[in-house]
């Protein structure tokens, strides 16, 4: 049985903020939500915006405390003050906005932020820099200032900041959200190689279908909930139910399903498979 | 769009000066400055020139780039030198037209506050020419780190330091950004009063603001993520260590300084 | 007939006169026909947010001209000025310009550096909160308050109110969700429909172009590398893909499956279009 990283047992959340009248009030985000990361596995969490996801990679390492329930990671429980900085090290972050997240003036400076903070011994710390930028294709940049980076750049090295602290498990909240398709491209081809080769856990929180498709499972959430669990086929064989939670399906899906097509079809060359093989066997 | 924003006037290089270490620079450097205010005669402030001109010659940083450092004072150099011209008196007069009077302190003293305000500039822009920001604020953390001591939050300060040179350009292109889209829609920075001017400033300030908190919250989150807690317990990739060439460095300083006491005491004082 | 706008040999540099001189816009001359959307596509870096900010005015030509309905928008400083409510542009997330104490004091702040009296400001505000999808209950609040996507379409409505006789949208879906990309398209189309404007929409969603445009302008390195109607355009896949674009999915589809000696239709961009292909296709075989 594969260890857990992260488990969520009936999890609850709700915000705590102050309305116009600057009135404390509630707003519940996330509902009774079970859920389990194990180790080496690549996991999307999809919804549309406003369904609670971004609130769930939140909950993954401690930066939010659940509201009931309770959040594991690797046996160690997220409430647990003292070992916020254990989580951390488990657990890693990437966030939306690719600026928002650098805080140095070189691109190694900023790799190095995380060891640095862990107290690793420096000749340590340049070995590691110099492995994550490599593994993340950002080596030649290493010397550039941030500013001058493009989207994926930015994302890359953010990837490379959270690689050099050694965690076992990397969450991107919507990492490419703000991206151009270019940029997308880089970072997904970046996280899949890492899951893959250096057998990283991966959780991808996203709203593009063409992202969850390439994960071993995929969690749909919606209005706080988790609706619909599984592998990405037989998730997104679902297209009514996915478009009733504001999602959409691969176009190679949609075209397969409206034309009657039993088979479940995920990628453009299966959708030609099936459609050359429909229309042959029609003559 | 990338565009070529420079802070500071960092000029990359590679020569002897430019691989100091930053905190030997740092402190030579104010200590150059104090020993310009101590020269007393012509001869004392040739030395400190002489050491501006070789300490340029040596950073190979183009004399256009040097020359340009100066320009911002060529006003106040104008301005002294007109004062002391006309109104310092003493010594042979030169020159004299009704209530005017030129005279030869006058011209002395003149040329030596311009040479001493030269080479104060010189020396300070070729500590910038040599040293980028980021150098500058670690070497000045470390130099300062011992004050923790007096519960002065030096990290603290230095972290700060450092998020703003990181940020400026992504502020300078944000508030480009932002007044396009104010422009678009009718926004006139231009024309109109002070006052008017200023309220014009309203609609890229706010959004300005508001997105700058939103950062500073991002930002905050992110580095929590990676276990920032502040000072305690961090240790830096990038260690300094002194090499020979800063204590040549050092001791090419404290010989001049030397010096100058010397030519001081042996001969008479200008001002 | 006047184009709505017409760019005649423009080149506009980065780093003018510096060493580091490059052209963001290298000669580049087209037309914009009035009532026409174009879409204009591009990689990062091709020139087509510079070109944009062209047409309003907002960046004078190193050379050539830009007019709009006949004019040289830099004939006088009226000229360029009356441009900017002319030509409205709508910049990517443009959520975060909003400034103004309440929405409806933002969204007229178009209109009232227009001068225009109390009674048309409001008449416009209220006019294009519909055409974005503003709720009535969130022009009194605080655009802060509002949800992202909430605050996207006030900000749109903001650009809509100065009833531009032109208007550029660059990104409007950037960052959006499925559903979000949806209701943006829609948006778009409908206001088109309803006031007959002419639109322009910079995109990397080849699937939204294809949807939406009435011709295609491909801007690759600073130049116009192709242009023409979303066919002519799309057809030419392979050079698509040599400039770093991609055509859309389906389009894909059904390209390979030409490949494969299937005799397609070759100008498919929608998954409706596909389908009806293909059930032609079987139902007319199984008919002989």
């Amino acid at each position: 049985m594969s260890e857990k990283i992260i488990e969520f047992n009936n999890v609850s959340f709700v915000y705590d903020i102050d309305d116009e009248e600057d009135q404390a009030q509630s707003v519940p985000a996330l509902f009774g939500i079970d859920l389990e990361i194990n180790k080496g596995e690549f996991v999307a969490v999809l919804g549309h915006n406003g369904s609670g996801k971004s609130t769930l990679a939140k909950l993954c390492n401690a930066i939010y405390e659940p509201t009931s329930g309770s959040v594991t990671v690797k046996g160690i429980q997220a409430t647990d003050e003292d070992k916020a900085d254990e989580i951390r090290r488990i657990v890693g972050m990437v966030f939306q906005n690719p600026d928002n997240q650098i805080v140095a003036t070189i691109v190694e400076d900023d790799v190095a932020f995380g060891p640095e903070n862990l107290g690793v011994e420096p000749k340590e710390i340049r070995r590691r820099v110099d492995e994550a930028l490599k593994a993340v294709n950002m080596y030649d940049l290493r010397h550039r200032e941030p500013y001058k980076l493009s989207g994926g750049q930015k994302q890359r090295v953010a990837i490379a900041g959270v690689i050099a602290m050694q965690t076992e498990c990397i969450v991107l909240d919507e990492p490419t959200a703000m991206l151009d398709p270019m940029g997308r491209a880089e970072v997904m081809q970046t996280v899949k190689r890492l899951n893959k080769e250096l057998g990283i856990t991966v959780v991808l929180v996203t709203h593009f279908m063409d992202e969850a498709v390439q994960a071993d499972r995929v969690v749909v959430m919606d209005s706080g909930k988790i609706v619909m669990q599984g592998t990405p086929r037989e998730i997104f064989s679902q297209a009514e139910a996915l478009r009733s939670y504001g999602l959409d399906v691969p176009q190679s899906t949609d075209l397969c399903h409206l034309l009657g097509i039993q088979k479940s079809v995920l990628t453009v060359d299966e959708c030609v498979d099936e459609i050359a093989a429909l229309l042959g066997g029609a003559q | 769009m990338i565009r070529e924003i420079t802070i500071g006037q960092y000029y990359p290089g590679k020569s002897w000066l430019h691989k100091l270490d930053p905190r030997m620079k740092l402190i030579l450097t104010l200590a150059v400055i104090v020993v310009i205010f101590i020269c007393k005669n012509f001869f004392s402030l040739g030395v400190i020139a002489l050491t501006a001109v070789l300490a340029a010659a040596v950073s190979k940083v183009p004399a256009k780039m040097i020359l340009k450092s100066l320009k911002p004072i060529v006003i106040i150099l104008v301005f002294t030198a007109v004062l002391n011209i006309f109104y310092t008196a003493g010594g042979d007069v030169y020159f004299e037209w009704w209530k005017i009077q030129i005279t030869e302190k006058g011209v002395n003293t003149a040329i030596f506050t311009m040479v001493r305000i030269v080479s104060l500039v010189v020396i300070s822009s070729l500590l910038t020419y040599t040293t980028t920001p980021t150098m500058l604020t670690d070497g000045l953390e470390r130099i300062l780190s011992p004050l923790k001591v007096f519960k002065i939050k030096v990290h603290t300060l230095a972290m700060m330091m450092t998020l703003a040179l990181r940020f400026i350009p992504t502020l300078i292109e944000e508030i480009d950004r932002i007044m396009n889209a104010q422009k678009a829609r009718g926004a006139d920075l231009e024309t109109g009063s002070i006052i008017q001017r200023a309220k014009a400033l309203i609609p890229i300030f706010i959004p300005l603001m508001v997105s700058s908190f939103r950062r500073a919250y991002e930002l905050a989150f992110a580095m929590t993520c990676r276990c920032y807690t502040g000072g305690d317990g961090r240790t830096r990739m990038k260690q300094m260590k002194l090499a020979l060439r800063d204590f040549a460095a050092l001791a090419a300083v404290v010989v001049i300084t030397g010096g100058i006491i010397v030519l001081n005491h042996f001969f008479e004082a200008v001002l | 007939m006047t184009h709505a706008i017409e760019i005649k040999n423009l080149t506009h540099y980065y780093s003018k006169g510096t060493v580091q001189q490059v052209a963001a816009i290298d000669n580049v001359s087209l037309t914009i026909e009035k009532g026409e959307l174009v879409g204009i596509i591009g990689h990062t870096g091709s020139g087509k947010s510079t070109l944009i900010s062209h047409f309003n005015g907002l960046l004078k030509p190193d050379s050539g001209q830009v007019l709009v309905d006949g004019v040289d928008i830099h004939k006088d400083k009226e000229t360029l000025r009356n441009t900017r409510f002319k030509v409205g542009l709508c910049f990517q997330y443009p959520e975060y310009q909003l400034f103004e104490e309440t929405v409806f004091k933002d969204i007229a702040f178009g209109p009232k550096n227009m001068k225009l009296s109390d009674n048309e400001v409001k008449e416009r505000v209220m006019k294009a909160a519909a055409f974005a999808g503003v709720k009535g209950e969130h022009l009194n609040k605080s655009p802060f308050d509002l949800s992202g996507g909430e605050k996207r379409r006030a900000a749109i409505a903001g650009v809509l109110a100065m009833e531009p006789q032109i208007v550029i949208f660059d990104e409007p879906a950037a960052g959006l969700d499925p559903k979000g990309r949806k209701d943006l398209v829609e948006l778009i189309a409908n206001y088109r429909r309803q006031t007959g404007s002419t639109v322009i929409i910079v995109s990397h969603s080849m699937e939204d172009i294809a949807s939406m445009a009435d011709r295609v302008i491909v801007m690759n390195n600073a130049s116009v590398a192709m242009q023409g109607t979303v066919d002519e355009v799309y057809s030419r896949g392979d050079e698509l893909r040599s400039m770093g674009l991609n055509v859309p999915e389906i389009t894909e589809i059904f390209s390979r499956l030409r490949a494969r000696g299937i005799d397609v239709p070759a100008n498919i961009y929608t998954v409706a279009d596909g389908v009806e292909a293909i059930k032609n296709l079987t139902s007319g075989r199984c008919s002989e």
